[in-house]
């Protein structure tokens, strides 16, 4: 998977994503988790490439989420396309994360 | 991935199957999409599409067993100006689609696919079989804005559309034309459900047709009746059938038979050369080497039965829509059984309450409004009937200006069978004036009368019958096989009970009576009744017994009485002693006195 990692404080800033589905969410998960040094506690995922994110990408998404929580920090998803806004809504977890719009 | 898209004037349609990975579903979405695009969808119909797809997909990949992923996954896309259809077929082994579909709690990292399909199309079905599964996903388009028109192609590749598409076609047609027929059928079953047909044949032709539109050769259904928990067999294609009737365990093993399994586990059993039936299956000695299903059938918690559907000479499997069509099939043949039973009761119920009316009626027409009375000796009767009607009558016949003759008896049976034997046996006593003063010569030809018919039914009836002559001021009894007659006198003089030997009527056709006489001094008191007064029981289950109906005659003897007088005492002593009871037999008596 293609994806671009940057620390920036204690956050891990990812970019890149273009689609995030069954045949890629553990993956992309196991990656990120893989790059989050243990002083870090925020998730920065930029989603204004994303053109795709089905159920399962979702349920990486909550994962990461979830490693977050347990250090105090928060996932963060950056500028999402239409179709990535329209399945947070659909499934309500647009209150879940935290949607920046820049 | 192979893809190959039709087009026809009415609509266009695609068909491609990919391998059951996971990263095989975005690149055949993505193709639908493009083909979608074609069609001039707008993107939100485009995303949508999509992902519900990628969803469908995604369940078929997961769901698969190691075997079932050698077997492709098939999309068709079906699409008009009004309407796009998405269908995804697997053969893995499927899944329970959930009654409701609801989001999970937001920290799940699963669990949204089904709720996203069911969001984003306007309506889901899924059909399993044992050969595949087909979930099919509808969605109704917006408006036609600007749509863009569809890019020209040229012949050759116009020409192979064409075929595609009208293969494509037929087996749609066939499909609807199923579905028509079991619509067609269940409205006109629907229309002769007033008629006077009956459940069997009314089954059996539901069913006929049934494997008419599934391509089924047989069917056995089975029906649990009425407070068992046994499935026996209520009619079937092949008649006649001599299938035993099996018995519904609460948990069936593998070892049952299919149709145990089915019922036992709420759940289809489908049999076929993969799947067999055990060797004792009732099914597989009826029907060897069969392919089919069986399918319980509730109404709401309650087995109604299980309908099977077999195939001998075709093993082209069912297929997902031909379930369906069983299911919908057994689900309104449930609604009629339960519908016609409820109508049995109700018919059941109206016919006892005129039985019983009717027998209340001539037992009522049987008993005299005014005694005849004898100079110096009054008579008195008393009778009341328990809920359910029996047969006990007195009658009372005046022989002479000097003699009667008593008659107390009680037919042995209930409802509109006894109150006829009574009413009987009273015209025959009155149909032998010359014999009123032989009683047991009378109780002789009496039951050599009455012998054949009280046999036939299994009934017999004891009776009483004692000729008083007021001038001679003498009795003569005789019984068969009934209670003592309790004569009792003033003066502490011990109370005579007579019990004349005699059998009931209706046990042998020929069997001597005897005859007992007695006295009949100044005072005395007759007393004729029937077993209901000495097995009255109070509250605390006591007997009534005969000691106590002795004791109070004896004790009525110490000042001259009215007949009539006594009839209330004995008639308020009774309602006393069975005070906070209900009564459990007729309750008869006859009283002389003084």
């Amino acid at each position: 998977m293609n994806i671009k990692v940057q620390i920036r404080g204690d956050t891990l800033n990812i970019e890149g994503i273009k689609e995030l589905s069954a045949a890629n969410a553990n993956a992309f998960r196991d990656q990120v988790r893989g790059a989050l040094a243990e002083r870090l506690k925020n998730i920065d995922i930029d989603m204004s490439q994303s053109i795709f994110l089905d159920s399962c990408g979702l349920g990486a998404l909550i994962s990461l989420q979830k490693t977050a929580c347990t250090r105090g920090g928060t996932v963060r998803l950056l500028n999402p396309t239409p179709p990535v806004q329209q399945i947070l809504e659909l499934t309500r977890l647009h209150r879940v994360f935290e949607i920046v719009k820049k | 991935m192979s893809e190959s898209p039709g087009k026809s004037s009415r609509g266009v349609a695609l068909r491609l199957s990919l391998a059951s990975e996971l990263t095989e579903v975005r690149p055949a979405i993505l193709a639908v999409r493009g083909f979608l695009a074609e069609q001039g969808l707008c993107p939100e119909e485009l995303t949508a599409c999509e992902l519900a797809l990628a969803e469908a997909c995604n369940n078929a990949i997961n769901y698969a067993c190691e075997g079932a992923r050698s077997r492709p996954i098939e999309i068709e896309v079906m699409c008009n100006a009004a309407r796009i259809e998405l269908r995804v077929n697997d053969h893995t082994l499927g899944f329970e689609w959930p009654p409701r579909i609801e989001l999970p709690d937001s920290d799940s990292e699963r669990g949204r696919g089904l709720y996203l399909i069911r969001t984003l199309m306007d309506s889901s079905d899924y059909f399993r079989a044992p050969a595949e599964n087909s979930l099919r996903m509808r969605k109704n388009r917006l408006p036609p804005s600007a749509r863009a028109a569809a890019p020209p192609a040229n012949v050759e590749e116009l020409s192979r559309r064409l075929a595609e598409s009208e293969q494509i076609i037929s087996e749609m047609a066939e499909e609807l034309s199923s579905c028509y027929e079991s619509l067609a059928a269940i409205f006109r079953y629907s229309a002769e459900q007033g008629k006077a047909i009956s459940l069997e044949d009314f089954s059996r032709r539901l069913l006929s047709d049934l494997l008419r539109i599934t391509a089924a050769d047989w069917f056995v259904l089975r029906l649990v009746p009425k407070g068992q928990s046994r499935l026996v067999v209520f009619t079937a294609s092949d008649a006649p059938l001599e299938l035993e009737p099996l018995e519904v365990p609460p948990s069936a093993d593998p070892a049952c038979a299919a149709e145990v399994r089915s019922a036992a586990n709420r759940q289809d059993v489908w049999f076929d050369e993969h799947k067999l039936l055990g060797s004792d299956d009732p099914l597989r000695r009826l029907k060897p080497g069969s392919l089919g299903l069986v399918h319980p059938f509730y109404f709401g918690d309650t087995l109604i039965g299980t309908v099977t559907v077999g195939k001998t000479v075709s093993r082209v499997p069912f297929s997902a829509a031909q379930t369906n069509v069983v299911h919908t099939f057994a689900d309104f043949l449930a609604i009629q059984i339960v519908n016609t039973r409820i109508q049995e009761e109700q018919v059941n119920n109206l016919l006892m309450a005129r039985d019983l009316q009717i027998a209340k009626n001539i037992q009522r027409s049987l008993l005299v409004k005014t005694l005849p009375q004898l100079p110096g000796l009054g008579l008195a009767g008393y009778c009341e009937s328990a809920r359910q009607v029996g047969g006990d009558f007195y009658d009372v016949v005046k022989v002479s200006e000097h003699s009667l003759l008593l008659i107390i008896a009680d037919v042995m049976g209930k409802g509109i069978p006894a109150a006829m034997f009574a009413a009987i046996l009273r015209s025959l006593l009155r149909a032998l004036p010359e014999l009123t003063h032989q009683p047991s010569e009378l109780l002789s030809r009496v039951n050599r009368l009455l012998f054949d018919e009280l046999s036939d039914v299994d009934m017999f009836i004891t009776a009483q019958l004692v000729y008083v002559d007021a001038k001679e001021r003498r009795l003569v009894a005789a019984s068969a096989g009934h209670c003592p007659l309790l004569v009792a006198f003033a003066n502490d003089t011990p109370v005579r009970a007579l019990s004349p030997e005699g059998m009931p009527l209706g046990i042998l056709p020929d069997t001597p009576f005897t005859e007992e006489s007695a006295e009949l001094p100044a005072n005395c008191r007759v007393l004729l009744y029937t077993d209901g007064l000495t097995e009255a029981r109070n509250a605390q289950g006591e007997l009534f017994g005969q000691e106590r109906l002795t004791d109070w005659l004896r004790a009525t003897t110490v000042r001259p009485r009215q007949a009539e007088e006594l009839k209330d005492e004995l008639a308020a002593e009774l309602v006393k002693f069975q005070a906070n009871t209900s009564l459990k037999d007729d309750q008869t008596f006859l009283i002389m006195a003084e």
